[in-house]
């Protein structure tokens, strides 16, 4: 028995005591194979799941590697079961793959005829294969690339994909390093996902995505489409794009629904390509307007099905995922794995954190104590009123108040849900309010505003949530959310988690009605931030001394 | 017989203890005699059970002594290297040992009944005949056609005898050649025989192709650092399910079914609550039964509950619980596998049904854990390999594959197995349940006092908790995983059973950091100070009734009233009283007090309660009057109350409470005379009168045409009703001849009744 900092539960999770000497190696050794599920302050929890392990292989890690490392930083002995399980599922990936063959084209070749047997005999795989060559190759239709490999991870046989890429149409883009250059870990992504060929890179919010992706295009100098979330973030890789590469305004076009230009680097949203009319997407033509030579996906765990169908036909060209969590809330983590490509590049936020990349965050709740009077009409209305009321509550106005007066001078981003809730406390705090109807071109002038320092204060709806960079925001203040999602929290939380100039920490308030739905809302917050290692307070807003009085 | 029992008489003492000790079923009862000693180790049974537990080499020296008779050269016959001869002698002596063989001076016999229990072709010989041909017969064989190979392959080694091929085949040809040269001859019309002496030619003489060595199957080996930590793993859970099982069936106890198991629903949620798969829950709900920790409580309507047993059991320490339920385990004849498998009718097996019982599963788990044990430390042999052994070890007795695995899996639940290898407790276990456990307490990891508290509310303790941190742990959090690590997670709802228990924000703070590793976070100090915060906000309390009245000075006055004491007065609030008493008595009390109480409905409207009157349901009477029948009709007739006189005058004193009698005349009560009559009625196909009982006890006349009368039934057509209907005789009080006129008028009654 060894003194090690991992502890193997025969339920697959692996906990690691971060105090100890040895954590460090220990989690670097780690992480190529296991998913950090939390990430508290004493002991962080890994999880071992076929994803996991595969992208481990896929990494060119084998079973042998993972058992060692297992063995060597465990405390207790390692259950046989697990180890006998992990060789299992690692020796899955790679018995299949896709190859390029000469003479038929696109052909699943296996390591073992045994596996090939059993895929060709399963209905799943009916009318994706083509003439079985020999024991052990089978052609496949090029169409068919991404369709099948989807079915043989379902199947549990994840094929490996040799079978190259397009070249794509040429086209010269270089970064423009002048005054800056990319970060160290920037790099390595480029050159993980590069050196794979396709696949995903997993990097906080705040820790220069966009760059990685600039890195992958200036590496490919191909024309690229970039698919992004929605119009603001389109218009923000596009000022990213002009201001860090040798690309101009008039090689990016953006493919939006205001816009429809098609140029040699075209950033398209998830929306326009997903609308459909009759019945059938009006814009699938982009896809092949070019010869593309890189797609790239921004946010990968918001990539809506409609874009994973449409994947599957781009088999054929590389293609780029960026993404802060690999965790979607729909559990398609799979089809991500399959048609985007495996985990190529993975940072914590806590290693970015901790080489001063991104600022450190102070989170804090701060409970409000109901006056009667509210408390009265919560526990009297209709359930599906209670969240409302509970958020909207009058009382936190005077707490955002309290708490944005603390923090003057700093830059400050108020975030709420409902609109008339929003109207009041911008009011209130004599600030701008950015909500969905604000016109594209008054929401970037605000923005501009607000990065310059010529306002401080903001109150922004959910549009906020994805792709805007507003680098100078050091306090956050969330008043409103819609149900305590993960990925939400991930995003507001990447708001504030950009790097300061002074390496000031953030903040994030949530400001909580107690014993309401509000609060229950809250502990999943609590829980996801907690987990992810943010130090985390409870405060009740009396004891701030910005409480109304109770008997109002 | 006699020289079987002269070699016994000429036994050492020490020999007879070794025969006793190796067949264990001479010994009970104890025989009095060398002869009925004798007597009774050459019955079938005792040589059949002898037989069982002989491995392979034994049962070749047996083979080969019955075989080829007195004289023969055993070792010559079955060795074929220097290995087989030294397993040939120790044959010879553990068959000797167990009187399974004698030697006298003609030379080596078998027990006496040995010969019959080994079959009709030992080792594979037919028997010897006078018609049999010299062995030299074989040596036409070089000039053999080509079929004739195939057919003493098939024969050689026994069993001696094939079917004869009917028809023109190459076959058949081989084997008319053979018959013909008398390497074969006929048994009967469709059988050909092997001769004794052309298959001992064939073999140069042996009577098997080799000694049977034992198998040296090859597997794997496991550490023992990690046999440890897995056997003792699963010996504490497996030890913390069956309490955990306590504590589910003392609060809702599980019904037993009628045919004396647990039903499929029940072993469900015993499942359910343990989060453990229904396979475990059987082993876990089995093995406690087994133990003695639950049982049926014998109540009308029967449930399975914990034992008193299961109180003393759960105060002991952990190893001793564990070995418990490990030598409970080794011991019964219980075979929780089979649980939700289908017995031969197609119905599932429930747990703990009667029918698990197999005598045969504690000698299987003990000859599979003497096999593990004979393995060098750390072995981790799959059941095949297991299976393998056995079956050299005990062929006469080899356990289907399947229960050896089942075996296999139940001791790695029970913990006597880690990784697939036997532990040391396990190992302990075969010599007693007390070593078992001072192994067990030697081989548990050291425990812990220290967890890790974090600020998403989980806390982890890297090791083995001790008892006060784990009965901390069971009181305030959930487990969410165990292992070498304990994770847990604090919730509100967690953190308020501990409230529930009479915990206090300060104490439970107090204690957590006494156990943690640095100070307890801020999220879970104020989840604990938040959740003692709302506990108890909302009170609860028994009342009967309660009063109300907008003057606090009214009610303060009550409540001190001591004629009002007895209705059990106490001040909620300053306007509200609450009374054991019931409704009715309070307001009574206070009525004598003077005082003008009313009673009010839940929503506020003043009640005016009338008196108290009793009534009873209307239903029951209305059910009374139908099962009465015809003898309770609203306007009875004449003729019938006439009857009713003559009934009342007519001396009853031995049963004046029974149903009222039949008339006099030609009816009648005896059993005897019923019967007669009725079937006297059937005979003449009669209408008669029956009065039958009903199943109240009530009786009920009817108007009947009997049609048979057999098993103690009387089959009769009602006549009015028009329907058939079966009655038991013994329902039957009396019967009378119906006179050949229409029914009386209260049938109409009847029918009435009937329809109503």
């Amino acid at each position: 028995m060894t003194n090690g900092p991992l502890i193997v539960q025969s339920d697959k999770t692996l906990l690691l005591e971060v105090d100890h000497d040895q954590a460090d190696a220990c989690r670097r050794a780690i992480a190529p194979f296991a998913e950090l599920e939390r990430a508290p302050e004493h002991v962080h929890t890994y999880r071992l799941t076929p994803l996991g392990l595969w992208n481990a292989r896929a990494a060119g890690h084998d079973a042998e590697q993972v058992v060692d490392v297992l063995l060597q930083y465990s405390r207790y002995p390692v259950p046989h079961a697990l180890l006998v399980d992990v060789a299992d599922i690692m020796s899955r990936y790679g018995r299949l793959q896709l190859v390029q063959d000469p003479v038929h084209g696109l052909v699943l070749h296996a390591l073992d005829a045994a596996v090939l047997a059993e895929v060709t005999r399963s209905k799943r795989t009916a009318g994706l294969l083509g003439t079985r060559l020999d024991d052990t190759d089978v052609v496949v239709h090029p169409s068919e690339r991404g369709h099948l490999k989807q079915v043989l991870l379902k199947l549990g046989w994840p094929a490996e994909d040799l079978a190259g890429y397009v070249d794509g149409e040429a086209h010269a883009i270089s970064l423009d390093e002048a005054g800056w250059q990319l970060r160290p870990y920037q790099k390595q992504a480029v050159e993980g996902f590069w050196h794979g060929g396709s696949g995903v890179v997993v990097l906080p919010c705040g820790a220069g995505k966009t760059l990685v992706g600039a890195g992958a295009m200036a590496k490919s100098s191909t024309t690229t489409l970039i698919l992004v979330t929605n119009t603001v973030s389109a218009r923000q890789w596009r000022d990213e794009l002009i201001k860090r590469t040798s690309l101009t305004e008039d090689e990016i076009g953006e493919y939006s629904g205001a816009r429809k230009e098609i140029r040699p680097v075209t950033i398209a949203t998830y929306q326009v390509l997903t609308t459909k009319r009759k019945g059938v997407y009006t814009h699938l033509e982009l896809l092949d307007a070019r010869d593309w030579g890189l797609v790239v996906y921004d946010e990968v765990h918001l990539l809506p099905a409609p874009i994973f169908r449409m994947t599957a036909d781009l088999q054929a060209r590389r293609r780029l995922g960026l993404t802060a969590t690999l965790v979607r809330e729909d559990g398609r983590e799979d089809e991500v794995f399959s048609l985007i490509g495996p985990k190529r590049f993975d940072a914590p936020w806590k290693d970015i954190e901790a080489q001063g990349y991104i600022a450190p965050a102070d989170c804090v709740e701060v409970r409000l104590t109901l006056p009667d009077r509210d408390r009265m009409l919560y526990a009297t209305a209709e359930p599906e009123d209670k969240y409302r009321l509970a958020a909207t509550a009058p009382g936190k106005n005077h707490v955002v108040e309290k708490l944005v007066a603390k923090h003057a001078g700093d830059q400050i981003l108020v975030i709420g849900q409902y609109l008339d809730q929003l109207d009041e406390l911008a009011e209130h705090l004599q600030a701008d309010l950015i909500t969905g109807q604000t016109p594209v071109g008054e929401r970037q002038r605000l923005f501009d505003a607000f990065r310059t320092g010529e306002i401080h204060k903001l109150v922004v709806s959910k549009v906020a949530n994805f792709s805007i960079d507003l680098p100078e925001a050091s306090v956050a203040i969330q008043v409103s959310g819609s149900f305590g999602s993960r990925q939400e929290e991930a995003q507001r939380l990447g708001r504030i988690m950009r790097p300061k100039g002074d390496g000031r920490t953030a903040h994030f308030y949530t400001v909580v009605a107690r014993d309401t739905v509000d609060q229950e809302f809250a502990a999943h917050r609590q829980r996801f931030l907690a987990e992810q290692g943010y130090a985390y307070t409870i405060v009740d807003a009396e004891d701030l001394g910005i409480g109304e009085p109770a008997t109002d | 017989m006699s020289t079987f029992t002269g070699f016994l008489r000429s036994r050492s003492d020490d020999d007879l203890v070794a025969l006793l000790r190796g067949r264990p079923d001479l010994a009970t009862p104890s025989p009095t005699t060398i002869a009925s000693l004798g007597v009774r180790a050459t019955s079938r049974g005792s040589l059949e059970r002898a037989l069982a537990s002989v491995d392979a080499g034994v049962l070749q020296v047996l083979e080969a002594v019955v075989a080829l008779g007195p004289d023969a050269d055993v070792r010559a016959a079955i060795a074929d290297t220097p290995a087989g001869v030294v397993l040939v002698d120790s044959a010879l002596e553990r068959a000797g040992e167990l009187a399974l063989l004698f030697r006298d001076e003609d030379g080596l016999h078998p027990a006496p009944g040995l010969a019959e229990l080994l079959g009709p072709y030992p080792a594979g010989l037919a028997p010897a005949s006078p018609t049999d041909p010299p062995g030299d017969v074989v040596d036409v064989l070089p000039d053999a056609p080509a079929g004739v190979a195939p057919v003493l392959e098939a024969l050689t080694w026994g069993p001696p005898v094939g079917l004869a091929p009917s028809n023109a085949t190459a076959t058949a040809a081989a084997v008319d050649w053979m018959v013909r040269r008398r390497l074969l001859v006929m048994g009967d019309g469709r059988h050909v025989v092997l001769p004794r002496t052309v298959a001992l030619a064939l073999r140069s003489g042996r009577t098997h192709r080799a000694a049977a060595l034992a198998p040296q199957p090859h597997f794997a080996t496991r550490l023992p650092a990690t046999v440890a930590a897995e056997s003792t793993d699963a010996g504490e859970r497996i030890v913390r399910l069956v309490a955990q099982l306590g504590r589910v069936w003392e609060e809702s106890p599980a019904g037993v079914l009628r045919s004396g198991g647990l039903g499929v629903r029940e072993l469900r949620r015993v499942a359910a609550e343990l989060e453990v798969d229904e396979r475990l829950a059987a082993l876990v709900v089995e093995l406690a039964a087994a133990a003695g920790l639950v049982g049926d409580d014998g109540e009308e309507l029967p449930s399975f509950v914990p034992t008193v047993a299961m109180d003393e059991w759960s105060l002991a320490p952990v190893a001793t619980r564990w070995a418990l339920l490990a030598s409970t385990w080794l011991a019964t004849s219980r075979t929780p596998w089979l649980v939700g498998g289908r017995d031969e009718a197609g119905t599932v097996r429930p747990a703990l049904s009667p029918d698990l019982h197999r005598a045969w599963a504690p000698r299987l788990r003990r000859s599979v854990l003497g096999m593990l044990a004979a393995q060098p430390a750390g072995a981790a042999p799959d059941a095949d390999a297991v299976l393998e052994v056995l079956a050299w070890r005990t062929p006469r007795s080899v356990p289907p594959v399947s229960a050896v695995a089942a075996v296999l899996a139940e001791a790695a639940d029970v913990g006597v197995l880690g990784a697939g290898a036997l532990s040391d407790a396990g190992r302990a276990l075969l010599s007693s349940a007390d070593e078992a456990a001072a192994t067990f307490e030697a081989t548990l990891p050291p425990s812990l006092d220290e967890i890790l508290l974090q600020g998403d509310l989980t806390g982890i303790v890297p090791g083995r908790p001790s008892d006060e941190l784990e009965s901390l742990i069971a009181r305030t959090a959930r487990v969410e995983s165990r292992g070498g690590a304990v994770t847990v997670r604090f919730t509100a709802d967690t953190v308020r059973l501990a409230f529930d228990d009479g915990a206090t924000a300060e104490g439970l703070l107090a204690e957590l950091a006494r156990f943690a590793r640095g100070p307890v976070p801020q999220p879970l100090e104020y989840l604990v100070r938040d959740a003692a915060r709302r506990h108890g906000r909302l009170r609860a309390g028994a009342a009967s009734s309660y009063l109300r009245s907008d003057d606090p000075a009214l009610l303060a006055g009550l409540v001190d009233n001591p004629k009002l004491s007895g209705l059990g007065l106490f001040t909620l609030a300053p306007t509200v009283l609450a009374a054991q008493a019931p409704t009715r008595e309070l307001i009574d009390a206070l009525r004598a007090q003077g005082l003008a109480p009313a009673a009010e409905t839940p929503d506020g409207h003043v009640l005016h309660v009338a008196r108290e009157v009793r009534r009873v349901g209307r239903r029951g009477r209305a059910a009374a009057s139908r099962r009465a029948g015809t003898e309770a009709p609203a306007q009875a007739t004449a003729a019938e109350l006439t009857a009713l006189v003559a009934r009342l005058r007519a001396p009853e004193p031995v049963a004046p409470a029974r149903a009222p009698a039949p008339a006099a005349d030609d009816g009648t009560d005896e059993p005897g005379d019923a019967l007669l009559l009725l079937r006297e009625a059937v005979a003449e196909k009669a209408d008669v009168w029956v009065e039958l009982v009903g199943p109240t006890g009530r009786p009920e006349r009817r108007l009947l045409r009997p049609l048979r009368i057999d098993g103690g039934r009387l089959r009769a057509a009602d006549v009015q009703r028009e329907s058939e209907l079966t009655v038991a005789v013994h329902r039957i009080a009396s019967v009378r001849r119906a006179r050949p006129v229409a029914a009386p008028e209260s049938d109409d009654g009847i029918a009435d009744e009937e329809t109503a």
